[in-house]
């Protein structure tokens, strides 16, 4: 049952009331989602006592407006520097940060912050209005298909990231088989942990996200003098008329930037299927849809929208699994229901029936959250893109000093320093060597995810692996997987040969008679 | 330009990933042989297909290296001979990091690696390249560990000022 229009209107009025914690929240969450490694979850954990002590309802909105400006704030050092502030940012930095290098940064910031924003806000709406139905969504997906999910997000990440997808999907193979390090889910024996003890939980993701991303751009970064070459380094800091300019453009991709906030919504709600597996979905939908494919990856504005709208459609999406039957969606919502947990708030049905205002509440929240961004867009436009100026000599050992000693804040373990020197150095490998740190990344991720999953499906079918093929959704995504495996190859041998077709034409044409 | 004056491709750097992501599939593997079966299962197909993957890559640059398009040089991978020494020092650097960062804290050993980094990759004048990293050791102390109180490591500065204030 959808909940009637005028109470819905009292939750985002009362929202707004809110607006003296989310103001902060916003605040430290654009800081936060800008540093690698102070992602949302990272930041609420830091700020737990702060959270326990407030009264549920406004630590609830502190933390989605919080977790909203974060997924926001991971889009700025993704475009500027070619390092996502979180996971979900990774595919920004495909066509963002080329168009930093191009000279055109205060244009994509702009990109992102309306698509960041927009999208965040519409999928907020949706989902006040498809609550009811989203929240049945979790109940089709077991772990048959969470396997499928997962390797098509991950086909997905390789086929698009890569150049080459076979580059592409050794980085995703070889992330998936680091992720599956450490203690073995039935048996609690190590495996591939070349004996650490740290290292018995798995692989640390924080330290592999700073180590992958941030350690090794410093290191790529220290090739050059500034992060955009003399040419294209911009002579004064953009006007506020530029800025402002930049970001009514930026409104005109509005159809772009709903579709994939929409199916940002969609693959959030799926459990386990976050931010950075929507938004690769969303570029590379976007790249399949567009009249200009051949553009993405070069700095094309469409590149920037599609993530930016896409993760951030997913937050909202995220808290729908957690509300709905108590599942979280990501590790964000797991933060969240450890805080909630603890306030004895119930989630699951109970919850809509109990406290149907924190349900709806809590989505209000995020759309109020969205627009009280709206103000924040025009300084951050025309003051972050002067980061790309700043000599590397300062910039990369800024870089190395910060977010090498954020790789200790999560267990405080100084070995997990170490631990993102080495994917620090596995990331400078694959940069320099074409392939994706992306698809490492996201196979760290879903490494221990997949094989969680996969076991469970095994275990419910007695070790028979068709139970792999034995449900028409998990087919459906099978059948998918394999499309997004051979049809980037086919789609560009057709254009290859359409090209090659229409020379020989014109070559005809061009003969004399 | 013909195909035998094209330069050949450099892919010797090209080979590092597979071979390492190839030899920690084999460890794995070997790090499982004595589990039971059903413990080794996803570890197994995990390797197998990583393994079959560099398998196809090796296969197709042997191809073309005996095609002559493909040479085992490195290319562009250590990145300009001109600052290569000035990186070097770099990552020792932040080796050394980890080596003190216990002792030191997070504000000296920031402080220390910061100044040193800018001085070894040419921040000139000297002072300059002290301010600068003094400043950004102490915003970074400001903010992450008096306002945040986030859980960094440490040392002798941070104890002494919970000492004091």
């Amino acid at each position: 049952m959808l909940y009637e229009l005028d109470t819905l209107a009292g939750l985002i009025g009362h929202a707004f009331s809110l607006w003296w914690i989310m103001i902060p929240a916003i605040a430290v969450g654009l800081v936060a989602g800008a540093v690698p490694g102070f992602a949302a979850h990272n930041t609420i954990i830091i700020l737990l006592p702060l959270t326990l002590a407030l009264d549920v309802e406004v630590a609830l909105v502190f933390m989605v407006a919080l977790y909203c400006a974060s997924h926001l704030g991971g889009g700025v050092p993704a475009i500027l520097v070619n390092i996502p502030g979180t996971g979900g940012a990774a595919a920004t930095t495909l066509d963002g940060y080329p168009m930093t290098k191009k000279g055109q940064a205060v244009r994509a910031l702009a990109l992102c912050f309306v698509a960041s924003v927009l999208g965040g806000l519409i999928s907020a709406i949706v989902t006040l209005f498809a609550l009811p139905v989203l929240s049945q969504v979790g109940y089709y997906i077991h772990s048959v298909e969470l396997v499928v999910v997962m390797l098509f997000g991950l086909a997905l990440i390789a086929s698009i990231a890569a150049k080459d997808m076979l580059k592409g999907l050794i980085a995703g193979a070889f992330g998936l088989m680091l992720g599956a390090m450490g203690a073995d889910h039935i048996y609690a024996t190590p495996r591939g942990t070349f004996g650490f003890l740290e290292l018995f939980d798995g692989v640390p993701l924080v330290p592999a996200l700073i180590g992958l991303f941030a350690i090794s751009e410093a290191f790529v970064m220290l090739e050059q003098k500034t992060v955009v070459s003399d040419s294209d380094r911009p002579t004064a800091p953009p006007s506020w008329g530029e800025s402002s300019r930049e970001i009514f453009n930026a409104f005109r991709h509005w159809w772009q930037i709903t579709w994939t906030a929409i199916l940002g919504l969609v693959i959030g709600v799926l459990p386990g299927a976050g931010a950075s597996i929507a938004s690769f979905v969303a570029y590379q939908q976007s790249q399949f849809f567009s009249k200009t494919p051949e553009l993405f990856g070069t700095g094309h504005p469409q590149g920037v929208i599609a993530p930016e709208s896409a993760n951030n459609g997913v937050t909202t999406g995220t808290l729908v699994p957690l509300l709905a039957i108590g599942v979280p969606g990501g590790s964000t919502a797991a933060v969240m229901m450890i805080v909630l947990q603890f306030h004895g708030v119930p989630f699951g049905p109970r919850l809509f029936v109990e406290q149907p205002e924190l349900a709806y509440g809590v989505i209000a929240a995020m759309a109020v959250s969205y627009i009280l961004m709206i103000p924040f867009m025009f300084p951050m436009v025309r003051y972050m893109s002067r980061v790309t100026v700043i000599s590397t000599v300062y910039l990369a050992p800024f870089i190395v000093a910060f977010t090498l000693v954020g790789a200790f804040v999560p267990r405080g373990f100084l070995f997990d320093m170490s631990v993102a020197v080495a994917f620090g150095i596995i990331g400078y490998v694959a940069r320099k060597t074409g392939y994706h740190v992306a698809a490492i990344l996201i196979g760290v991720i879903l490494g221990p995810l997949i094989e969680r999953s996969f076991l469970l499906a095994m275990r419910i079918s007695n070790n028979d692996p068709m139970v792999l093929f034995s449900s028409n959704i998990g087919n459906l995504l099978w059948v998918l997987l394999v499309l997004s495996l051979a049809l980037p190859p086919a789609t560009s041998w057709w254009r290859r040969r359409g090209e090659r077709t229409n020379e020989i034409q014109k070559g005809f044409g061009d003969e004399p008679r | 330009m013909s195909e035998k004056d094209r330069p050949k491709k450099p892919v010797g750097a090209d080979l590092i990933l597979p071979a390492c992501a190839a030899a920690y599939a084999l460890y794995y593997v070997w790090s499982v042989h004595e589990f039971p079966l059903e413990a080794q299962l996803s570890g197994a197909i995990l390797a197998g297909m990583l393994l079959l993957l560099v398998a196809i890559y090796f296969v197709r640059v042997a191809l073309g290296f005996l095609a002559g398009r493909y040479s085992l040089g490195l290319g562009d991978f250590v990145g300009p001979p001109a600052s290569l020494i000035g990186r070097g020092i770099f990552f020792l650097l932040m080796l050394g990091t980890l080596a003190v960062v216990p002792w030191l804290g997070f504000t000296l050993t920031t402080f220390a690696f910061l100044s040193v980094s800018f001085l070894v990759l040419g921040v000139r004048p000297v002072s300059r390249a002290l301010a600068v990293a003094g400043t950004g050791a102490l915003t970074g102390w400001l903010f992450f560990i008096v306002l945040l109180d986030t859980n960094f490591p440490e040392g002798p500065f941070e104890r002494l000022v919970q000492a004091v204030f």
